[in-house]
């Protein structure tokens, strides 16, 4: 088995679990359905007031949903000692990495476009124009979070107290990518030029590389016992 | 075991770091309280830099002695070295504790305000949420070893995460509102200079001793604890044959 078969099967495997479980996806949609009802107890907003705000109460949901999903992503290998076969793989433990962070990043990438709609229709919001953007911004934020957040989510699964040490460790680790996320995502929904938060978006993408190769050579420590 | 001997010989030194910390310090504290003149624009108020700055510098340090220490023990996976990480992690978030404080005291009288979210304060307070993180990680984990190792990933995650931290918080604050607090109005004159250096030196050996007794106090509970575990498990053995 080459690396990329084990990247492969591992992405399989976890869509097949979370297809016949349907615990992951349907717990972080409506935990942030949670969130976004009550945000919206909390500010009671008008249309100009929620352009001011929707970005951040957007990444807080989508970072909160995430943190469950990363949660889970290793707390799962639990049962009937699944951790220990997958640390037997013979093959690089990078490419296990690699195969929970595309799983992950699947995970949240999709819950974040189930949620999107929710807040274009209960915030009002214009963004026929930005979509394309948006949905950039997404994908390297989510790049971002899922590449830390694997690497955390393996080494908080073994050790007490893991559902509060997971957000604890990763919750300032990721402080530049909800910097940057909100911010893009500010400016692309009051329609500014892209000059403005062209920046947030090249943070976004080095941000992305510098923790997918930290993790990926962590990880190896991480998974050795 | 090449770096115990080096430990050893370094440790034999210990006291002329304690003392040369007291030395500098009252020295430097002489200088900055009595010797030197108030600053022209801030007055008396000035004399906290002379703590807060070395503060400052030797939390940055310490997180950096953290981060080749946590690189070594990844290497080599050597106990001692994972002593030497954790004391200077608990050291580092007392420093960097302590520089956060005396910075809103500062604060206070200079931008009329405990707290704002400057990029340099914000960026230090995700450093002592991070040190914190990683103290409180260690104390979750069961197996000493993997405590070690845990810490360590974190450790030069954070390191790697920091630079990345500031930039994004500076860029955040002066993308908001041009920066009309900065701390650019203290001129730097030598009658200030001269204290501020005597208390930078002096609070690193400071720091220095402080990470020598603390890592030598750790290796020695790491002892004891094997020592307990081994005569326990004698305890029981002979018991059991009886």
């Amino acid at each position: 088995m080459t690396s990329f078969n084990v990247i492969r099967w591992i992405v399989w495997k976890d869509f097949v679990t979370e297809l016949r479980s349907r615990e992951t996806i349907s717990s972080m949609v409506f935990f942030a359905l949670i969130v976004i009802l009550i945000f919206s107890f909390s500010f009671s907003m008008d249309q100009q007031a929620a352009r001011e705000v929707i970005a951040g109460i957007m990444w807080v949901a989508f970072a909160f949903t995430g943190i469950i999903g990363l949660g889970k992503s290793f707390s799962t290998e639990l049962q009937n000692d699944c951790l220990e076969a997958l640390q037997m793989v013979p093959e690089a433990k990078g490419a296990i990495y690699l195969g929970k962070v595309a799983a992950n990043f699947a995970f949240m990438f999709l819950v974040e476009i189930l949620l999107f709609p929710m807040f274009v229709i209960l915030f009002n919001l214009e963004v026929v124009e930005e979509i394309s953007l948006l949905l950039l911004i997404f994908l390297l934020a989510t790049v971002g979070l899922s590449a830390i957040g694997t690497l955390f989510s393996a080494l908080t699964v073994q050790i007490r107290a893991r559902e509060v040490m997971l957000p604890i460790l990763l919750l300032p680790l990721v402080v530049p990518v909800m910097i940057a996320a909100v911010e893009a995502t500010k400016g692309a929904l009051n329609g500014d030029p892209l000059a403005l938060y062209e920046q947030w978006l090249e943070l976004l993408a080095v941000y992305d590389v510098v923790f997918t190769v930290v993790s990926f050579w962590m990880f190896d420590f991480v998974m050795d016992s | 075991m090449t770096i115990h001997r080096v430990i050893r010989k370094v440790q034999r030194f210990q006291g002329w770091f304690g003392g040369g910390a007291a030395l500098c310090l009252m020295a430097g504290l002489y200088l900055g309280l009595i010797g030197s003149p108030p600053d022209y624009y801030q007055g008396e108020v000035v004399r906290i830099m002379y703590i807060h700055v070395p503060l400052a510098h030797t939390a940055l340090l310490a997180y950096i002695v953290l981060t080749i220490g946590s690189l070594w023990y990844l290497w080599k996976r050597d106990p001692i070295v994972d002593n030497m990480c954790q004391a200077v992690a608990g050291l580092s978030a007392v420093f960097t504790a302590l520089a956060l404080g005396t910075g809103m005291i500062w604060g206070k009288p200079t931008w009329d305000t405990w707290w704002t979210w400057d990029a340099r304060l914000t960026s230090f307070t995700v450093l002592l949420l991070i040190l914190i993180g990683y103290l409180m990680l260690r104390t979750f984990v069961d197996d000493p070893e993997k405590e070690a190792r845990y810490g360590a990933i974190l450790a030069i995650v954070g390191f790697v995460d920091l630079p990345i931290i500031h930039f994004s918080v500076e860029w955040w604050r002066t993308l908001h509102q041009p920066q009309s607090i900065s701390m650019r109005g203290v001129s730097i004159s030598s009658g200030l200079l001269v204290p501020l250096l005597f208390m930078s030196v002096g609070m690193s050996l400071l720091f220095s001793y402080m990470l020598m007794v603390r890592t030598q106090l750790l290796y020695l509970d790491r002892l004891l604890h094997a020592k307990k575990g081994r005569l326990l498990s004698q305890f029981h053995l002979s018991k059991s044959d009886s």
